[in-house]
């Protein structure tokens, strides 16, 4: 006979509890604690060291990889605050046609792979590119893609959207009364926007730059692909890390250090500033949608269908890539060959298979574990499933290389060993996307009163069988439209998979990079095409069955 | 079957929900918790249903202790105040799923989900799902849900608090007749005390995690034991008189009040020098002057009159500038008195309760 009070403590709930803990702490902490502890060594003794940090801050081209992350990121957050804020206000308080379109199509290149963007930019300005070569032939000389330009471009057409969805959910949370209360106490329509639509929304988009840059700093993808010698902070971690494996742990540890403080920096800044300045409020009434003039609209479409054209122009060039002869990084447009898809199918089908299946292997793990996590978080409140809480998000703030290089230094020797596995893919995968996971769970957790789960106790049902079926049916659009998001976006990862994958788990994402790089962009764009196929339809499925699209789960 | 509570108690923090608490329902019974918000009252419905646990004390249903059986053995059935219908199920699937948790036979369950469906007549409704109801409706089904596994105990936490007032009395009148048919027992808990004394058998206030008192509805109303009871129970006149004689042939207390001499109805001389005495507004007549030998006549003045249909209520001053409540029953040729005019206020002597503070 077990005594009651032990029996609640080994209820299931208290073993999830304990089991996310020791997950967490297998998977980040211990991982980001070992390449804390190597940032220190001096990679020759072994012992104690600031070494690798004063070489951070005193040798010229690691200072310069500092500050070019800062200014790409910088630049891009600039740049996407000023095309985000107002495609934000004119999709969502100005009549343009087709504006539903505009805002669903703009969304996607959140979810698109950013490094196939750059390819793709390589296609058209790239020293081949098909723009290069028209203005060649007609004697115009183009300004070069290569460095900064083309990373800040890349960065701005694909994170833009996060601005512009914050922006507009700000705005249909400002009830119209607001404005017309403004009006009444006699405001010109410009003042009345100046000291209450822009202040009220001015949270959102400061927490729209904060994530874009965020998103650009921690990129790996796009300043290795066109950003050449430019380097930056992400990727000379990768490089220190890489150069005859095993390189320079201590350079690496520190570098992704540096990095890891940045993006913690970024995420405490928004953090605080959003919880201090965002106001609640929902909207009875959104603010109504007003009509322009014939000219304006049609300069304000021009510009939100532009912003969406150049954003996804060129994942349709990937598309036409692929089917297009190619010798080398030569493309020949205009002459259509299956050759490079059909290779990718018949002669090298693996990184297809690879991707799909680590993807899904870790959406079925973070799906479920989102589950009980966010149970614990939502339904069992109180000090422990807080702290989990905050810590379930630390993941969010370390870049995808960065955790690649600690779950590899951490796992490739001792009791267990994953470097080389193709379950460290997995995990890394599963560790990086599990917040997002929680995070759409537990607010689908939180619209479903807890009384529902105790008629169901009530009637006679166990508890865990009671949420297994009561709540979980409810909340299944939910969390099939979460695990499908989860299962595109780690199909495009690459930053974390570079570091971790070995020979036969080569993915699609690491196929394409190494073809880039060494310019074939035939079978990149052929790979790249199917990689943008198979978000692509998951996507549309999601947004038909469903209703649903991605601004739900991100 | 019996439910008894025994010397339960229950913190939450720094807050006390229930203290040291006893309390038995009788077979059959209806039992209502009554009390303010924050008085503890869901707390204990919780812990009988088994969704909290008592820090002290025991739970008993008949002399099998409840404690420490966790919610889904207690064979309670529970309406909760948000009905917590299950979205995606039916109207039949919602009343049938405790039958199906049961493992009961489907021949079975659907002629017992098609008969309890008949009783609250919703039976024409089976197919429709929660979402398309109407709050009544919704209502209904939560308590079918609830009574269709044969519960040992009926538990309902303030089940009619989302409905507009005209269909709350319809439904407290169904939810008597209902258990009254079936004979469960039944505890149910509210804050409105019209509500309570329409539905109940007997009635238990709480304030402060504490039974204040226990009785039949009616004994509750007339001679409430202290004055948060008095004051909790419908409106009321609290009147602090001081005990100057007794007469114990016409067994009649004198007592003073601000210069005016009480007359009270008493059986022998009260302990204490003065007495706390409860008027209900309806026990307080008014005049225009009082009769040449009238005893327990006073002097006041009308503050304001409000006509509400059944009744007029007045606010009087007497008894050196006291507010009280006087009310007027059936007001059809009353004339309605001048406010800031003189009136004089009559009661029996034996209409007074006293109260203890």
């Amino acid at each position: 006979m077990i005594p009651p009070a032990l029996r609640r403590a080994l209820s299931v709930w208290n073993l999830i509890l304990v089991a996310a803990f020791v997950i967490l702490g297998l998977l980040v902490l211990y991982p980001m604690f070992s390449i804390l502890a190597a940032s220190f060594l001096d990679p020759e003794t072994s012992a104690f060291s600031l070494g690798s940090y004063q070489r951070i801050f005193s040798r010229p081209f690691y200072l310069r990889c500092l500050t070019n992350s800062l200014f790409v990121s910088g630049l891009a957050t600039l740049c996407s605050l000023a095309i985000g804020i107002p495609f934000g206000f004119l999709t969502t308080r100005i009549y343009l046609p087709g504006a539903a379109i505009l805002r669903t199509l703009s969304t996607l290149p959140l979810i698109l792979p950013t490094f196939i963007g750059a390819e793709a930019w390589l296609l058209l300005l790239g020293r081949n590119g098909l723009l290069t070569r028209l203005g060649r032939e007609i004697g115009i000389s183009l300004p070069s893609i290569y460095g900064w330009p083309g990373v800040v471009l890349v960065f701005t057409l694909q994170f833009f959207p996060f601005v512009f969805l914050m922006v507009s959910a700000a705005i249909n949370s400002i009830d119209s009364s607001l404005e017309e209360a403004a009006r009444n106490l006699g405001a010109g329509p410009w003042r009345t926007f100046r000291t209450v639509t822009l202040a009220v929304v001015t949270p959102a988009i400061v927490s729209g730059g904060l994530i874009v840059f965020y998103m650009s700093i921690e990129n790996f993808g796009v300043p290795t692909i066109i950003g050449e010698g430019y380097k930056v902070l992400a990727e000379q971690a990768y490089s220190e890390f890489v150069s005859e494996m095993g390189g320079n742990p201590s350079m690496a540890g520190a570098l992704s250090m540096v990095l890891v403080g940045i993006t913690l920096l970024v995420t405490v800044a928004q953090k605080a500033w959003v919880e201090r300045k965002s106001y609640a409020m929902s909207a009875l009434r959104p603010p109504a949608i007003r009509r322009l003039a014939a000219a304006p609209t049609v300069g304000a479409w021009l510009f939100c269908a532009g912003v969406v054209f150049l954003a996804l122009f060129p994942f349709l060039l990937v598309m036409v890539a692929a089917v297009t002869k190619t010798r080398g990084p030569v493309m020949y447009y205009g002459q259509f060959s299956l050759e490079n898809l059909l290779n990718a199918f018949r002669l090298a089908p693996r990184p297809i298979f690879n991707s799909f299946f680590l993807s899904t292997a870790a959406t079925l793990l973070g799906v479920l574990f989102g589950l009980a996590v966010s149970y614990l978080v939502v339904r069992r409140r109180g000090a422990v499933a807080y702290v989990l809480d905050v810590a379930m998000m630390l993941p969010l703030v370390i870049a995808g290389t960065v955790l690649g290089i600690a779950l590899a230094v951490t796992y490739n020797k001792g009791r267990i060993v994953l470097t080389g596995t193709w379950m460290i893919l997995v995990l890394a995968y599963f560790i990086r996307k599990v917040p997002f996971s929680i995070k759409t769970t537990a607010s689908l957790l939180q619209q479903i009163d807890a009384s529902i789960e105790e008629a169901s106790i009530n009637l006679g049902v166990p508890p865990v069988r009671s949420f297994l079926k009561v709540v979980v049916p409810v909340m299944l659009p939910g969390i099939l439209a979460g695990a499908i998001i989860m299962w595109v976006t780690t199909l495009a990862e690459l930053s974390s998979t570079i570091v971790l994958y070995y020979g036969p788990w080569t993915t699609m994402t690491v196929q394409i990079f190494q073809y880039i790089g060494s310019g074939d962009f035939g079978p990149a764009s052929a790979y790249g095409a199917i990689l943008i196929v198979s978000v692509l339809v998951p996507l549309f499925i999601l947004n038909w069955a469903l209703g649903k699209d991605l601004t739900t789960a991100l | 079957m019996r439910v008894l509570l025994r010397e339960i108690s229950k913190r939450f923090g720094a807050v006390q929900a229930v203290a040291d608490l006893s309390l038995t329902v009788e077979s059959g019974e209806f039992f209502t918790l009554l009390g303010p918000s924050g008085c503890g009252k869901t707390t204990l419905l919780r812990m009988v249903a088994g969704f909290a646990a008592p820090d002290r004390g025991e739970i008993l249903f008949d002399d099998r202790p409840m404690t420490a059986v966790p919610p889904h053995r207690r064979d309670t059935g529970m309406v909760f105040q948000n009905y917590a219908l299950f979205p995606q199920l039916s109207v039949f699937d919602n009343v049938a799923y405790g039958l199906r948790a049961r493992r009961i036979p489907s021949a079975e369950i659907r002629e017992r989900v098609l008969g309890i469906l008949r009783m609250v007549q919703l039976d024409h409704l089976t197919d429709r799902s929660p979402g398309q109801l109407s709050g009544g409706q919704q209502q209904r089904v939560a308590l079918a849900r609830a009574l269709v596994i044969r519960p040992q105990v009926l538990l309902m936490d303030e089940p009619l608090s989302n409905l507009d007032a005209k269909l709350r009395v319809s439904m407290r009148e169904e939810i008597r007749r209902i258990q009254k048919s079936l004979g469960i027992i039944t505890l149910y808990v509210t804050h409105d005390q019209q509500e309570a004394m329409a539905v109940s058998d007997r009635i238990g206030i709480l304030s402060g995690g504490r039974l204040q008192q226990v009785g039949r509805p009616s004994q509750i109303y007339f001679a409430p034991q202290n004055r948060f009871v008095a004051e909790f129970m419908g409106s009321c006149n609290l009147l602090e008189v001081a005990v100057v004689a007794y007469d114990g042939a016409r067994q009649l207390v004198q007592g003073e009040l601000a210069g005016s001499r009480i007359w009270l109805r008493a059986a022998e001389r009260p302990e204490a020098a003065s007495l706390t005495l409860l008027l209900r507004p309806e026990w307080i007549e008014l005049a225009t002057q009082p009769p040449a030998d009238g005893e327990n006549w006073f002097p006041g003045r009308v503050c304001s009159a409000t006509f509400l249909g059944s009744v007029v209520t007045y606010q009087v001053e007497a008894f050196g500038g006291r507010r009280l409540t006087v009310e007027v029953q059936d007001p059809r040729d009353h004339e309605l008195r001048e406010e800031g005019g003189p009136i004089a206020l009559h009661f029996d002597a034996g209409r007074p309760v006293v109260v203890h503070p």
